[in-house]
């Protein structure tokens, strides 16, 4: 028999609606097997191709890819930027014309609620790829972390989670068509992609390298090289810092001002 | 640019009654059941749930609805038990795996516990989706085309459950296309077309109210139907 305990006529409580809504997103996202491993390739890809290995010799001596500390900042920044700005965005879109929000809506579920359960997900999983990610990179570049680097480089994936969510949200907020939220976000995403790589090699000149260490992603990669290596803090990376928690609050503002929960 | 989709559409439904909604296509039915359901805010007027005024609480009044929509909406990687505790949770109910599968059983469904929802048939998934919205033993059930697509057999049961809702103390308001079936199980009709209500009445009201208004005269085959005067009123002209 069902327990009835809470009345049915009462609102229902908010834990246990948060609760329900949590559990249901934790199942869609470990059904969603095959996207986890894909966020996961980019970075490990990278991580593998530049181990110990290849990473001293030929043209990347003497460059940041180099650099373990950058290759492995850059491979946590590929893994946020594909399970948060990716996957979060398609799957919103996807929802939406499916009506699957409009069916909570109609449930006395808070919309705050229905939001929030999707992004702790989202961050959890976002997480767990950079956890997955900076193990990886530490064995087979050799590298080691104090104890306050890790917890520094985890809140900074935090942090870039939060930015990368929030682009995502501001590209659902502006365009309701699920095809053109899914075009849009594949070409986003290798822009964003070829900023990071080709950007801060300096091959395509002083302007475009500045355009992408300013970037979304060259700022987080910056971050991220910067909080392994506190005492070589410079303005440039608190720079980074504020660019970072700035396109947060723009895009994540542009998401939330503008999202419609009705696809059409 | 703005549309009045409904317009001075009021009327009230008692405890243990079921209202249809009835109206062609694109004259307010789901745009109303929109309103009611708090999907859409109204540029004017109210809605009054159990004394509750929707557009100020608006979660009080959705624990007390169980709502069908048109499409489902479900998860689709989802099995039909993770829905299941999904909306119990989100009403108020707590449910135990056991009690999932005891409610999965009373539709017949327990064997398609770990099946998604776009893998069952059309039939169960009406039953199903009857079952999500009741869940919680709302005041007021609102379906929209609930026996759309479904085979007699399929309407029949889903005819039973309704009423077994009905005889719980709930009342039911759903908006149908098939006259035959709103004349059977409504206990009051409301027609609406172009947004605004156009008369409200049992069956045998209406019929009888309508019975010798020469539209209807000119449609009717022997004894005027529900069909016949609902054509009557909203005209024989196509609607998209």
């Amino acid at each position: 028999m069902t327990d009835t305990t809470t009345t049915p006529r009462a609102t229902p409580s908010i834990g246990l609606t948060l609760r329900s809504l949590l559990a249901a997103d934790t199942q869609v996202i470990l059904r969603s097997r095959q996207t986890l491993l894909l966020n996961l390739l980019m970075p490990i890809v990278i991580l593998v191709l530049t181990d110990r290995a290849g990473r001293g010799s030929g043209a990347a001596a003497g460059t940041q890819f180099g650099d373990a500390g950058f290759l492995i900042a850059m491979a946590l920044t590929y893994g946020l930027l594909s399970s948060s700005l990716m996957g979060y965005s398609i799957t919103i879109a996807r929802d939406r014309e499916a009506g699957v929000f409009q069916r909570l809506r109609v449930a006395p579920a808070p919309t705050w609620a229905i939001m929030s359960s999707r992004l702790i997900v989202q961050f959890a999983a976002a997480i767990a790829t950079s956890i997955i990610v900076i193990v990886v990179g530490s064995i087979l570049h050799g590298v080691s972390y104090g104890a306050g680097s890790y917890v520094l480089i985890f809140l900074v994936a935090v942090l870039g989670a939060a930015m990368f969510l929030g682009i995502g949200q501001a590209l659902v907020g502006l365009v309701r068509s699920t095809t053109v939220v899914n075009a849009v976000g594949r070409v986003l995403y290798i822009v964003l992609i070829l900023l990071g790589l080709l950007g801060a090699s300096g091959l395509l000149g002083d302007t475009i390298k500045s355009i992408a260490d300013w970037s979304p992603v060259g700022a987080l990669i910056t971050l991220f090289v910067a909080v392994t290596q506190l005492a070589a803090w410079t303005w440039s990376d608190t720079g980074a810092l504020l660019a970072c928690v700035g396109y947060l609050v723009v895009f994540a503002g542009i998401g939330i001002r503008w999202f419609k929960w009705d696809p059409r | 640019m703005d549309r009045t989709a409904v317009d001075g559409v009021g009327f009230a439904i008692g405890r243990g009654e079921i209202v249809g909604l009835l109206g062609p296509n694109g004259a307010g039915k789901t745009s109303t059941l929109s309103v009611i359901e708090g999907l859409w805010k109204p540029a004017a007027g109210s809605v009054t749930i159990d004394g509750i005024d929707a557009l100020a609480h608006p979660l009080e009044v959705k624990s007390r609805l169980g709502v069908q929509l048109q499409s489902s909406g479900f998860q689709p990687e989802l099995n039909l038990a993770q829905i299941l505790r999904l909306y119990a949770g989100v009403y108020g109910v707590r449910m135990t795996q056991a009690d999932t599968l005891d409610a999965l059983d009373g539709i017949g469904l327990e064997q398609e516990a770990r099946k998604r929802f776009k893998d069952i048939s059309g039939g169960q998934q009406q039953r199903f989706s009857l079952l999500i919205a009741s869940v919680h033993n709302p005041l007021l059930l609102l379906l929209d085309e609930p026996t759309s697509g479904l085979d007699p057999q399929s309407r029949r049961s889903l005819w039973t459950r309704i009423e077994a809702s009905r005889r719980a103390g709930g009342s039911v308001l759903l908006t149908t296309h098939s006259m035959e079936e709103a004349q059977a199980v409504c206990d009051r009709i409301v027609i609406i077309d172009h947004g605004k209500l156009i008369t409200t009445g049992s069956p045998t009201e209406l019929i009888a109210k309508h019975r010798d208004d020469p539209r209807v005269l000119e449609l009717a085959h022997g004894e005027p139907t529900l069909e016949d005067v609902f054509i009557a009123l909203t005209g024989s002209d196509f609607r998209d």
